[in-house]
């Protein structure tokens, strides 16, 4: 490790916890303030570019526990399908969320607790996936690019 | 590719099917393996055709029945299958005829796909294609919706490419595969365009609501006409018979079953069908009476001189089926009643012939030439028997079904006249003649070569043939049920109206009965003087094979590849020639436009305040930014230029009022700016910094500047006029959004749209992401594996 | 202001053909970036409103912004986040099966590889 990376790699580890934060904030005020699944995640998934950028792919990949990015978008999109076709069932049009409009809602702080809310967790996760998931395409193809 | 076809089938050809090398090449094997035990694939298929056919005989006995469930009910769209007599006979030659062909097929197959040296499993495609076909017929006989027709049509037509591109090592099958389903399919289109105008006249598809409603006319006559031409087409008539020959290279069984009961008989069953409205254009009728004699003189002809057998019997069928069309374009309830019995009668003489056919080819060691066979009524007794009663069934001779096939055509013609009679009977001779040729030069004299393959054939080759002649026998002796069916038949097609036709031999001197003793006379004596009038048959045949219409179909195929490869020549080669042939025609469109729309005051310049001071100029550094991104050479900078121009939108975004668009254009900036130069790190500097110097060419370098501009204006022209005119009605669509959204518990109306009112989008949205991460993935993965 | 905006898509619109039309594959893909920026400055701007962010509870007595464009906006900007990428990493694949990101280096070498395959099936 040369000391000119010190700083960065330093920074890199200390930001990541506010850049969480801010993703989670950005989600969870999603339906009531500026942000949304997209935003957050594509924030969070940035966090984690951060790293990779700052101790190489290889490393941040040991260090974070997103070692299978790809896998993450699939089950993203398998959440946003689920929850979009799970209404069939009940014999109401596809992406009925609930609970119904009139109804009171289970609040946690500014969140209100609707099937929404899981659809966006749903997008969070397929985007943060993605790109997490792209970068990391890119960076193993430089390494073997590298070495050939 | 270039289209292969034959305009003369040359003698040495691997024209049909189990060529003799292929046996030659493999003959030990064809002769211990393929007698094994019977093979269960074709049992199954046997065995479902013949419940089928127990099933629908059941069902039309009971009184026939139907079948209407919406299929799509928006469009008046519906799933409407009736068994009436027309249904039942085609439903029942489909899986009766399908039975014997399925029974016929177990032991052929086997000694088909020896010969070839191809493995036995290869069978079962085969009998999946061919119960498809009979299934799609069964559909096709009962539909009652043009456009359910049409699906079955295409099906039938599907099936048939598979079915005769069976040997698909040769070239010669599948380029005659292709020529079915191109000349079968290209004219399903008109059967498409006419229910498609008798759509639009009256309204529905369905078949007996437009019969009711329609009346004679023009449009009525131009939906005839068009449906006819599919009809005739899939019956292989003049001028689209060339078809048919050159689909002989399929094996035997598919011949026996898709040209004689199934494929061809699906253009008469269209005809049949649509009869009530046909009928109603004698313009239409007129063309089917023309075309209908014009291919059963020249099938006849070309009969005459085919040295191959399956050749004999192609041609055959093309003049057979040029008797019904003929028939109905006569008319009438002769015409009619003579049309349906006609199919049945021909069906079952024909598919027993071309089951003669197989066997005997197979059992002489793959010849299927005429010359070289011959005496063979000794090795095969009961196959010549049974050949013999079905080429009497095609010849019309009394005690078969096919006398009164005969009789019918000549009570229709009666009624047009001599000339017409006299054309009309023209055909039963030549039939007499060719069918006679066929049948004594297999099975009489001596054998002109000694048979080397096994001799005789297996049981289950002969019993199927032997069935179907007997049949052909049993209805000529006892013709009340097949006369009861066609009768309800041709009231079917005459659209309710009884047929009152009774067929029985009369054993007096009237019209029909001194027309058939004078086609045996003028027949046996063709016959007997065969060989003084041949070079004339030949050189018509010739002429006709050379300069007929499947010229036109080979040209116009090396036509269509050559445009094909000019096109991609100018066009797939050059990705900007190719952005180039997408954005001139854009723009001329635009201009188009543009022209005739009027422009004056269609512009407002809008109002610039001192307040929007900040907005104006982070649109200008936009603008110049992207401006910018066009000069650099370095790729770094044009990468830091475009992101200037995206953070600047995003700033407007955000002084637009768009909070959300704002900050998701950030984050995909800064994404973009990371790709790019993730990507650019993957590139050698070498490289780089060749692109860098890349010179351009002069010619480009004024053009290319001028495009961009061009472009510019036009999109200054269409922005500009979208934005200065709002529509207030859109404002609606917002306020309603914003006042709902309080229903799905969001403050943030445009989170809430997306997660709620319009979240299919974001689904699909997403969904794009995830492919585009495969894609990603994908394109770099496989570079690993190299 | 209408003029204004209309303007400056018009600028990036012909930017971004220009670079379309470049012999770069990467510039290829930059133009089609600047494109679709064009596409989503045109939608916001066709919300015809300017006024506050459509997010309750709204100021009194102000306009509020469109919040469907911007829907659709925030469509169109991630699905052209996902089409970019695609292409860009088809750009590499591109040097990478060939050593260069020249088209008319490549349509040249395409047109060679073609009549060889041609001269081999003949």
């Amino acid at each position: 490790m040369s000391p000119s990376n010190v700083l960065p790699r330093a920074v890199a580890r200390f930001l990541l916890l506010p850049i969480g934060m801010i993703a989670v904030a950005l989600f969870v005020k999603g339906l009531s303030s500026t942000g949304d699944g997209f935003v957050a995640g594509t924030v969070a998934a940035l966090g984690i570019v951060l790293q990779d950028v700052v101790f190489g792919h290889r490393e941040a990949e040991r260090l974070l526990p997103v070692r299978r990015a790809p896998l993450v978008a699939a089950v993203g999109l398998g959440l946003g399908l689920a929850i979009a076709f799970a209404p069939l069932l009940f014999g109401d049009p596809v992406l009925t969320h609930l609970p119904p409009a009139e109804e009171k809602v289970t609040k946690l702080g500014t969140l209100e607790l609707a099937t929404s809310v899981a659809f966006d967790a749903a997008v969070f996760l397929t985007v943060f996936g993605v790109v997490v998931g792209i970068v990391r395409e890119l960076a193993w193809a430089a390494e073997r690019e590298d070495e050939e | 590719m270039e289209p292969q076809t034959r305009t003369e089938p040359d003698e040495r050809a691997p024209f049909v099917v189990s060529d003799s090398a292929a046996r030659r090449r493999d003959g030990a094997g064809a002769e211990a393996g393929p007698l094994g035990p019977f093979p269960p694939a074709a049992a199954l298929a046997a065995t479902l055709a013949a419940l089928a056919f127990a099933a629908i005989l059941y069902a039309w006995l009971r009184g026939g029945g139907s079948i209407d469930l919406p299929w799509a009910p928006t469009l008046g769209l519906r799933l409407h299958f009736r068994l009436d007599a027309l249904g039942a006979l085609y439903a029942l030659l489909a899986t009766g005829i399908g039975a014997a062909v399925f029974l016929y097929s177990g032991r052929y197959l086997r000694l088909h796909l020896a010969s070839d040296g191809r493995p036995a499993r290869d069978e079962r495609s085969f009998y999946a294609f061919m119960l498809l076909f009979a299934v799609s017929m069964v559909g096709l006989a009962t539909a009652q919706d043009l456009l359910l027709l049409f699906v079955f049509w295409d099906l039938t037509a599907i099936a048939s490419y598979f079915l005769i591109g069976f040997d698909r090592h040769e070239t010669a099958s599948w380029s005659g595969a292709l020529m079915a389903l191109l000349v079968t399919g290209i004219t399903a289109v008109a059967l498409l365009v006419g229910s498609v105008i008798l759509f639009v006249a009256h309204g529905t598809f369905s078949l007996p609501e437009i019969i009711a409603h329609a009346r004679p006319g023009t449009t009525l006559t131009v939906a005839a006409a068009l449906i006819a031409v599919a009809g005739l087409a899939k019956s292989a008539q003049v001028p689209f018979h060339f078809w048919l020959p050159n689909a002989m290279v399929a094996p035997t069984p598919v011949s026996a079953y898709l040209h004689s009961a199934a494929m061809v008989a699906a253009g008469v069953l269209l005809i049949g069908r649509t009869y009530p409205l046909l009928a109603q254009s004698q313009l239409v009728l007129d063309g089917m009476l023309v075309v209908g004699l014009a291919s059963m003189l020249t099938g006849g002809l070309i009969a005459l001189t085919r040295e191959r057998l399956k050749q004999v019997l192609a041609y055959s069928t093309v003049a057979q089926y040029g008797y019904m069309v003929a028939l109905y374009g006569l008319g009438g309830a002769a015409g009619a009643v003579g049309g349906a019995f006609f199919v049945a009668a021909h069906a079952l003489a024909k598919s027993a012939l071309f089951m003669v056919s197989g066997a005997v080819t197979q059992a002489s060691d793959g010849e299927e030439r005429l010359g070289r066979l011959g005496g063979r009524w000794r090795t095969m007794p009961i196959v010549a028997v049974a050949g013999a009663l079905a080429a009497a069934a095609l010849a019309g001779l009394p005690l078969t079904v096919g006398f009164f096939k005969d009789e019918l055509l000549f009570k229709a013609a009666l009624k047009r006249g001599p000339l017409v009679t006299a054309l009309v009977a023209a055909g039963p001779v030549l039939t007499l003649a060719y069918i006679g040729r066929f049948w004594g030069r297999i099975f009489l004299g001596r054998p002109r070569q000694a048979p080397t393959g096994p001799g005789s054939p297996p049981a289950t080759l002969v019993a199927p043939i032997a069935v179907l002649a007997l049949l052909s026998l049993a209805f000529g002796l006892w013709i009340a049920p097949l006369e009861s069916l066609a009768g309800a038949v041709g009231s079917v097609s005459l659209a309710g109206k009884p047929a009152g036709i009774s067929l029985a031999y009369y054993l007096d001197a009237r019209a029909t009965n001194l027309i058939a003793l004078g086609v045996y006379a003028l027949g046996g004596l063709l016959l007997a003087t065969y060989r003084h009038w041949l070079p004339v048959a030949q050189g018509f045949a010739r002429v006709a094979l050379r300069f007929g219409p499947e010229r036109a179909y080979v040209s116009s195929l090396r036509q269509a590849n050559r445009l094909s490869s000019a096109l991609h020549r100018v066009e797939v080669r050059d990705l900007r020639r190719r952005v180039a042939w997408v954005l001139v025609p854009c723009g001329v469109l635009v201009a188009a436009g543009l022209l005739a729309t009027p422009t004056v005051g269609q512009y407002a310049i809008g109002k610039l305040g001192v307040g929007d001071a900040p907005l104006a100029i982070l649109l200008a550094l936009a603008a110049a930014a992207a401006l910018a991104a066009t000069v650099p050479r370095s790729q770094l900078v044009l990468v830091l230029v475009l992101s200037a121009s995206g953070y600047s939108l995003a700033a407007v975004f955000a002084l637009f009022g768009a909070p959300d668009v704002a900050l998701v254009a950030v984050l995909v900036e800064t994404l973009f700016a990371l790709l790019f130069v993730a990507v650019f790190s993957l590139l050698p500097d070498d490289v780089l910094r060749r692109e860098q110097s890349l010179s351009v060419s002069h010619s480009r370098r004024w053009r290319d500047p001028l495009v961009g501009v061009v472009s510019g204006f036009f999109a200054l022209a269409v922005v500009w006029g979208t934005l200065s005119s709002p529509v207030p009605s859109d404002r609606r669509v917002a306020e309603r959004l914003i006042d709902l959204a309080p229903a799905a518990h969001g403050k943030d109306v445009v989170t809430a749209i997306l997660s709620d009112f319009r979240a299919l989008d974001t689904l699909a949205e997403v969904t794009v992401l995830v492919i585009a991460l495969a894609g990603v993935a994908g394109a770099l993965t496989r570079r690993r594996s190299r | 202001m209408t003029l204004l905006v209309s303007l400056v898509v018009a600028t990036i619109f012909g930017s971004g053909c220009y670079l379309l039309l470049k012999g770069d594959l990467f510039r290829v893909v930059a133009g089609t970036v600047l494109i679709s920026n064009a596409a989503v400055l045109t939608l916001i701007a066709a919300g015809f409103t300017r006024g506050a962010a459509p997010i309750r509870p709204f100021p009194q007595g102000s306009q509020v912004s469109d919040p469907l464009v911007q829907a659709l906006a925030l469509t169109a900007l991630i699905i052209g986040f996902g089409v970019t990428a695609l292409l860009l990493t088809v750009a590499f694949r591109v040097y990478a099966s060939s050593r260069t990101v020249d088209l008319d280096q490549l349509s040249r070498m395409e047109a060679s590889r073609e009549d060889e395959l041609e001269e081999t099936e003949d």
